[in-house]
């Protein structure tokens, strides 16, 4: 015989105010089964855990009700009560009468009690048919996988290397480095980027613990968390890194011109090349959608002049495995388009270039030698305009997000110009300035008062060609007047787009992504680092736009969660997963196609017993299955079942009012 | 329309920045001046705006402006002005400017002003104070507005506003003798 006992919570004024408590304690006394009914005014608190635990020995309860909050706040609470009592912990209901009760019905104080002693109801009816459960074990690979090479990806794996967890680095250009590689220097302190970021990458290189595969990309990944299996294309360079000493001579011999793409096509790189000077590997790839020699076999003037004989162009993709236990993403962003803005004359006027060209430009090891030039005429520009929100905030014409590194990039830009170009001035079209981190507001006003750049609050209306320089017209909402530039360069701040493949990336991953294509996280303010997936982590850009140290922190971040996942020999989870009866399984298998999690899998059992004939059912995987419940849902012949969502309790709960 | 980058260098903000003493680039346009200033409704470029025009190097317009000889120099703004700007010497900055360049002193919007000015200064150098009923009636000679304000006089005489006789200060020799150091001062310059 069922011995339930209630415990119904004041939460202060939360439900108390809205809900007629004692009048929802003597309801539930009324139920057969309740052996045990009491209010108290914050049941999480001591006293009313102890309440609990009391009431459990004397009154020899065999399931315990708590109509409090909703279980997603104190759950945990409740069962360590309960386990504390020596009761098994997941004999715990938890009625929540406070969001699904008070507060959504305040303007009506008898309805909500009439919900709030339903809702008890029905949780006593279900906890009647709870059983005993219990956490399952996982085992667990101590390795994590890191993909993409940027300061995001290359911090994750330095902080849980340095714990001493093998790391595999995976980045799909020749080199690590990322966009930071490409910037000249860093807002609020002006620090050379490369100064800071090829310390970090040297580190990776040599670090113990990290296994650096560039050139390389993920192609399937396996498994739940604790024991996922990668598959890693590592694609053809045609160079044995092995001997190849990166002297340069093949690139410096190279025939092939094709665009940089490190310099954002400013100049020209080699077929042969490696990205940048500091690259980490620093062994050229060839790349083989430009290579003579390996489109039409002929030149093959790298291998002539590589001492080594380090080229080989018979080399193959190589595809590698990895068990690991978990993985950082780590893909970073794009940039936007900003080729629908037509009224700039984006494509038709060359002197109109983003962000990350200028940056490229006024950096030491670009291609313009860190001084800007006008690519029309190769001039030095004086008068530079630029353009924020360029895609960003713009719902007609770009997305609806701000990008949240413009405003900071643009006034060190302003800064930039004017230290390379002594007699230069910087116009700013703005719509807000937003300056929301430690010394950025104060850089802001350094870019204003120190270089003297005219902001200019409004958005450009259109540019146009006036000789060989371009007007820019726009407002000058201060003073509500329409403003004409004459500009030598126009520089726009074209937001931060994620990467076309990002939503490939995610599939193959089985974690989810927004409209934009950035990886989604479990929760925008409590889990920001987690996805939805157990042992996938996010870190920089590919989560939603970031600037450095917003990036290095929530690499570090992911690196904690990893090291806190590994800390143990086995994961623990909670055993609510469902489970398959195979006796009634058909083998439909719907329920492989509408898992979300590739939990479930098919096996194939003897038709009968000692039957040399086999059938297929289907056969859940423990450690991935997060016990949605989507499975049971589909299942046709009722085979699936979920712990601690029976099919017995669900119906028991609708029976019972 | 405002037409920018003709020239690089701003010699109108570098000239009021240095007379005012104040960093006009130091302003961020929020507008705490205009909302202070009990006068700024009457300014045709309220204290902000002006601000910008002087940033943006529109020497002309801010020039036609009356919001400077409108300024009351309160100081109001500036005891509230987030950036420490001292907005009432930028003004001052700005009307000595105008005077110095003598930039269409005619201007119909401010010559009135512009005159009710230089009698007050006027005033202050014969009296060392103010003598209300000779700045009047000179006022209304000098604008040729015989009869302005005129209605008002007979109240305000009755509630004893304007004394009929005029009253020296002591030493009102040394304030001349102010006046003409302080020529002086200004032609060195």
């Amino acid at each position: 015989m069922a011995r339930v006992g209630v415990f119904v919570c004041f939460c202060g004024a939360n439900i108390a105010d809205f809900v007629d408590v004692p009048a929802v304690t003597e309801e539930a006394k009324k139920i057969k089964e309740v052996k045990y009914a009491i209010e108290y005014k914050y049941m999480c608190s001591d006293p009313g855990q102890q309440m609990i635990r009391d009431a459990i020995v004397q009154h020899r309860l065999t399931s315990v009700v708590v109509a409090a909050c909703s279980p997603r706040m104190h759950e945990k609470t409740f069962r360590k009560a309960l386990s504390d009592a020596g009761m098994n912990p997941y004999l715990l209901e938890v009625a929540n009468i406070r969001e699904h009760s008070s507060w959504v019905h305040q303007k009506d104080k008898k309805a909500a009690t009439e919900k709030a002693s339903d809702l008890i109801r029905m949780a006593v009816a279900k906890s009647i048919a709870n059983e005993q459960l219990h956490e399952i074990s996982v085992p667990v690979t101590k390795r994590a996988l890191v993909i993409g090479g940027g300061i995001a990806g290359i911090q994750a794996a330095l902080d849980i290397a340095d714990a001493r967890i093998p790391v595999v680095l995976v980045e799909k250009s020749p080199s690590i480095g990322g966009r930071m590689a490409q910037l000249d220097e860093t807002f609020p302190t002006l620090d050379c980027s490369q100064c800071i970021l090829t310390p970090k990458m040297v580190d990776v290189a040599s670090h113990p613990f990290i296994e650096l595969l560039p050139y390389s990309e993920v192609m399937e990944l396996d498994g739940y968390v604790g024991n996922y299996k990668a598959k890693i294309k590592r694609k053809a360079s045609y160079v044995n890194f092995d001997t190849c000493t990166g002297c340069g001579a093949c690139w410096q011999k190279c025939p092939v011109k094709v665009p940089n793409e490190f310099n954002m096509g400013i100049d020209k790189r080699k077929a042969i090349y490696s990205p940048f000077p500091q690259a980490v590997p620093n062994k050229p790839v060839i790349d083989a959608e430009h290579c003579t020699m390996l489109l039409k076999g002929k030149c093959g003037i790298c291998a002539k002049v590589c001492e080594k004989g380090s080229i080989d162009y018979t080399m193959q993709d190589e595809i590698v495995e990895r068990e690991i236990g978990a993985v950082v993403v780590a893909t970073g962003y794009d940039l936007w388009d900003p080729s629908p803005y037509e009224e700039y004359g984006v494509g038709r006027y060359k002197d109109i270039i983003t962000s990350l060209e200028f940056e490229r430009m006024v950096s030491a090891n670009g291609p313009t030698g860190g001084v800007p030039v006008r690519p029309s005429d190769g001039k030095v520009p004086k008068r530079v305009v630029f353009i924020k929100c360029v895609g960003s905030r713009d719902e007609a014409k770009g997305i609806e997000y701000c990008s949240k590194i413009c405003c900071m990039y643009t006034a060190k830009h302003a800064i930039l110009l004017h230290h390379k170009v002594h007699d230069s001035h910087a116009y700013i079209f703005y719509m807000d300035i937003r300056a929301a981190g430690k010394g950025y507001e104060e850089f802001v006003k350094r870019a204003q008062v120190e270089t003297g750049a005219t902001y200019l609050r409004g958005r450009v209306s259109k540019i146009y060609k006036k000789g060989e320089n371009l007007m820019v017209r726009g407002e000058d909402a201060q003073l509500g007047q329409v403003v004409e530039v004459e500009a030598d360069l126009v520089v726009l701040a074209t937001a931060i787009y994620p990467y076309k493949d990002n939503p490939d990336l995610a599939r193959l991953l089985g974690i989810s992504y927004d409209k934009y294509g950035y990886l989604s996280e479990a929760h925008p303010k409590l889990r920001p680092v987690e996805t939805a997936k157990a042992g996938i982590y996010l870190a920089g850009c590919t989560q939603a736009p970031k600037d450095i140290p917003d990036t290095v922190a929530q690499a570090s971040a992911a690196a904690a969660k990893v090291c806190g996942l590994f800390a143990g020999d086995t994961l623990k989870k909670d055993p609510m997963i469902s489970t398959v009866n195979t006796e009634f399984c058909t083998g439909c298998q719907n329920c492989v196609t509408v898992c979300p999690y590739q939990a479930i899998v098919t096996e194939e059992i003897p038709l009968g017993h000692g039957s040399k004939e086999m059938r297929i059912v289907a056969k859940v995987n423990e450690g991935v299955c997060q016990g949605c419940g989507s499975c049971v849902a589909i299942c046709r012949s009722m085979a699936i079942d979920l712990a601690g969502f029976t099919d017995m309790q669900i119906i028991n709960e609708i029976v019972s009012i | 329309m405002i037409a920018l980058g003709q020239q690089i260098e701003n010699k109108f903000l570098e000239a009021v920045n240095k007379k005012s003493g104040s960093n006009i680039l130091e302003c961020y346009q929020c507008g705490k001046c205009v909302s202070t200033c009990p006068v700024s409704s009457f300014m045709d470029f309220p204290p902000r705006e002006i601000m910008q025009m002087v940033k943006l190097g529109l020497k002309e317009e801010t020039y036609m402006a009356n919001s400077m000889w409108f300024c009351l120099t309160c100081a109001a703004c500036s005891s509230r002005c987030p950036r420490e700007i001292d907005i009432p010497r930028v003004m001052e900055a700005i009307r000595h400017l105008a005077i110095e360049e003598n930039v269409d002193p005619d201007n119909p919007k401010v010559k009135a002003i512009r005159k009710f000015h230089e009698i007050f200064l006027d005033m202050i150098k014969r009296y060392g104070r103010n003598y209300e009923l000779r700045m009047m009636a000179e006022f209304n000679i000098r604008t040729r507005n015989l009869f302005k304000d005129m209605h008002l006089a007979p109240k305000a005489l009755l509630k004893g506003k304007i004394p009929l006789g005029h009253e020296k200060v002591q030493r009102a020799k040394a304030i001349q003798r102010m006046f003409k150091m302080a020529e002086k001062l200004e032609k060195i310059k």
